[in-house]
Parts: C-alpha cells; sequence; structure tokens
C-alpha cells in the first residue's frame, strides 16, 4: 500500500472520513474558545498552543468564535481579519482543520483561505494509525433541546444563510453584538445552567455507522473522559477562558498510544 | 435540636423548608439572615424550566436584583445531594459566588452534584428540602414562561414570595 503523503477527505460514504497522512504523529483537538474582541487573553493562550504545540495537525471542533456575522467582515480591518491571519502565521503550515460550532457555523470558503485552515464537516470520522474516532461539535446531537434543534435546522439551510449574507455587513454587526452582550449578561447571571447533553443511543448509532469506539465532541462546556454506551468511551474538551475569573481550557491528544488530555494555561509551552 | 424550618409564603401557595445545617452550615445560616433581615419579602421566582428547577430569591417584580451581602463558601462538597424537592444555592458560574438566590430541584439533577474542585466540577450546594407544599413547587413548576430582556424562562405572571419567616 502506497503511503498517504497528504490527509484525504472521503465524503462518499454515510459518514465524511478523514484519512491521516501517514507523517502524522500527533493530532491535538480543541474547540469552544468562543473567541472575539471581548477575550484578548484567551486569543493569545490559543496562537501560543498553535506555535508552541508538537502537533502535526489541528482539529478546531466548533465554537471557536464567539459570532461570526460572515466572511466579508473580515475583509477590512479589525478582529475577524487580524484572527485569521494570526491563526494562519501561528499554526505555521501546519494543517488547520475547521468544524463549524453553533456561534460560527457562517465561517465560510473565505475565510478559511485566509487562516489557511480546511473545512471540516460534522460529524466526521477520523483514520489515523489504524484507529478511528468519530469527530463533533456536539450541538446536532442535544436532541433533547427540540428548540435549538429546530433552530439549528433552520440557520444550516443555505436559503437562510444566504438571504442573512445578503443583509449589509453594518446589520450583521449589530445582530452579533446584540448576541455578545446577551452572552456576557447570561455569564453574570446566576445559574445553574440547564442544558441537553449529548443524545448517547443517537451518536452510539452513528459512531457504529463509523465503526468508531471513541466519541470525540465539545459544545457542552463539560471536559470529561468516560464510558460511552456498550462499547465505546467519549472525550468531551473543555471550553477556554483565560479572560475571567476561573482560566480553563484543554485540548486533547491524539496519537498511536490513543487519546490524552492535556489542560493549557497561557503560559504553558508543547 | 431540630432542624430549623423556613415557611416561603408565595402567591402559589406556602412551601415549607428544613434545613440542613448540619451539611450545609454556612449555606443554612445565611439564608436564615436573608429570611430574617427580610430580603425575600417581595422578591419572585424569576426563573422557572420544567423538568430542571425553580429559582428565585433575587429579584423583585421589576426584574432588578435587590441588593445581598458577601460571597459564601460552595458547600457542594457535603455529599448531598441535588434531588427532587431539595434546595441548593444558585451562583454564577464562579463556585464561590452564591449570594441570596436559591433554586428547587424539580427532578433529581445529577449533573448539578459536586464531582471536583474545578471551575466546571464544583457543583450546586444543597441546603434543604421542600417539607410540605411539594404541590407548591410543583405549580410554580408548570407557569408559563417567557423572555424578558437579556432573561429567559421568566413566569409570565409574577410568582411572588411575599414572606418568609423562621417557623417557631
Amino acid at each position: 500500500m502506497t503511503a498517504l503523503l497528504t490527509p484525504r477527505l472521503d465524503q462518499n460514504g454515510p459518514i465524511a472520513t478523514l484519512q491521516a497522512p501517514d507523517r502524522w504523529q500527533r493530532i491535538e483537538l480543541l474547540s469552544d474558545l468562543h473567541l472575539s474582541e471581548a477575550t484578548p487573553r484567551t486569543v493569545e493562550a490559543f496562537l501560543h498552543q498553535l506555535r508552541t504545540s508538537q502537533a502535526d495537525a489541528f482539529l478546531l471542533l466548533g465554537d471557536v468564535f464567539e459570532v461570526w456575522v460572515g466572511d466579508d467582515a473580515a475583509r477590512h480591518t479589525g478582529f475577524e481579519q487580524t484572527m485569521l491571519a494570526a491563526m494562519a502565521a501561528a499554526a505555521g503550515g501546519r494543517w488547520l482543520g475547521f468544524m463549524a460550532g453553533n456561534r460560527d457555523f457562517l465561517v465560510g470558503p473565505e475565510a478559511l483561505t485566509r487562516a489557511q485552515a480546511h473545512a471540516l464537516p460534522d460529524p466526521l470520522c477520523l483514520a489515523a494509525w489504524g484507529q478511528r474516532w468519530l469527530l463533533t461539535h456536539g450541538d446536532a446531537f442535544c436532541l433533547d433541546d427540540t428548540e435549538y434543534q429546530a433552530f439549528r435546522q433552520q440557520v444550516r439551510a443555505p436559503a437562510w444563510q444566504s438571504n442573512i449574507l445578503a443583509q449589509p455587513l453594518a446589520q450583521r454587526i449589530e445582530t452579533g453584538r446584540r448576541m455578545r452582550d446577551a452572552s456576557e449578561a447570561r455569564k453574570a447571571a446566576q445559574v445553574p445552567e440547564h442544558y441537553a447533553d449529548v443524545d448517547q443511543a443517537a451518536s452510539v448509532a452513528l459512531m457504529t455507522t463509523a465503526q468508531a469506539t471513541v466519541l470525540i465532541h465539545g459544545h457542552t462546556h463539560r471536559p470529561t473522559s468516560e464510558p460511552w454506551g456498550p462499547a465505546g468511551q467519549r472525550h468531551v474538551l473543555s471550553d477556554w477562558d483565560f479572560d475571567g475569573a476561573q482560566a480553563r481550557g484543554d485540548v486533547l491528544e491524539l496519537s498511536g498510544a490513543g487519546v490524552h488530555r492535556r489542560p493549557v494555561s497561557p503560559r504553558s509551552s508543547g | 435540636m431540630a432542624a430549623t424550618q423556613v415557611e416561603l409564603q408565595t402567591t402559589a401557595g406556602v412551601i415549607r423548608i428544613e434545613l440542613d445545617a448540619e451539611k450545609a452550615p454556612l449555606s443554612a445560616a445565611n439564608f436564615i439572615a436573608y429570611v430574617k433581615s427580610g430580603h425575600y419579602d417581595g422578591t419572585i421566582f424569576h426563573r422557572v424550566i420544567k423538568g430542571f428547577m425553580v429559582q428565585g430569591g433575587g429579584m423583585d417584580s421589576a426584574m432588578a436584583q435587590k441588593p445581598t451581602q458577601a460571597a459564601i463558601q460552595n458547600e457542594a462538597n457535603n455529599g448531598v445531594k441535588n434531588m427532587k424537592y431539595t434546595l441548593a444555592m444558585a451562583r454564577t458560574n464562579a463556585p464561590h459566588s452564591a449570594t441570596a438566590q436559591f433554586f428547587i430541584n424539580t427532578t433529581d439533577n445529577d449533573f448539578l452534584n459536586f464531582r471536583s474542585e474545578s471551575a466546571q466540577g464544583w457543583g450546586y450546594a444543597v441546603f434543604g428540602k421542600v417539607v410540605s407544599g411539594t404541590d407548591v413547587v410543583d405549580k410554580i413548576e408548570g407557569v408559563r414562561t417567557g423572555t424578558r430582556g437579556f432573561h429567559s424562562d421568566v413566569p409570565l405572571e409574577d410568582v411572588v414570595i411575599t414572606r418568609a419567616v423562621i417557623v417557631e
């Protein structure tokens, strides 16, 4: 069998598969950074991670950005343009995969080109070192949240997205600002937070189709590593926040040896 | 010495709560202080989510936050679980940020229990339970809710705690 030199994305089967090239020894997964102008420290922690990590590739599993109002936002100077260029520079030529989350699903081909990143379908099966993992942002599987699922179906429809992107940029920026304000207000509010977790039956069924025994996702902001279904495992990524009172963030390192969770700090390296 | 009981007289009926000062001394004492100062009088259940919990004790009918005392240590590591009809301290994402707001679990909320001393693992401190008036809790849980400003799950018709008193 000839060696695979570049990553190959197969979208022929029931689930898209990313086949890692043979030379990749370490793949790093992260998600839920929720970056914006309001999170400079988290931005720096992310770029530092990209720069200093020993990984051959990074798979960003959604909600890198707190909000994304359209790729045209990055055509002029500003947070979006700076971020995309910084991501490309920090990754330094290593492979960057970008899966949309429930906040940044409007990130499109133009933005990905600026970031020198590759679009990843959701869900995605990753095949490397003879192993297979099912990767997803997580929101699509929170089936108990029927209101959200209806919303998701609406906003992921190409027609809806074309309509939104046809709005003047200034209008979309204003909508984005209101969403961020609402998000900030929610953070100051008292919880407990009510959230729907990833539906186990549905995700296990997809893992079976993908022939993957390990599920990796983000979205819920409740990191854990635990048995999942009759014979599987799941790892949930932490969200990142280095600008608030509770510093947190992690990455999952995948290698031939398996999955290793590594907490991130703004000053950590490697 | 018998456990302290508190009566929440609400527009939906009366809820009697028994505090667990043994397992949650700081939270129980904190709650008693707010009761005695009259803080809870006139506050509403401002956040009601069916199948989850009903939360209140912090805002008045205008959704204005009433001033509170200093935050207290999280006592969720006391081994007491967020079972149905238990009373727990609400807080922000910061583990030790609870002041006056509380919630009553309307189901067994395992995911709210303490798991570890990490930002995401601290959980919510249970410091009492409803000993009578569970039907009132059920009634509050069932009210119609909507969005008010940035707040969602707000009862469309106010559920007011007219008076909270220590039961003598």
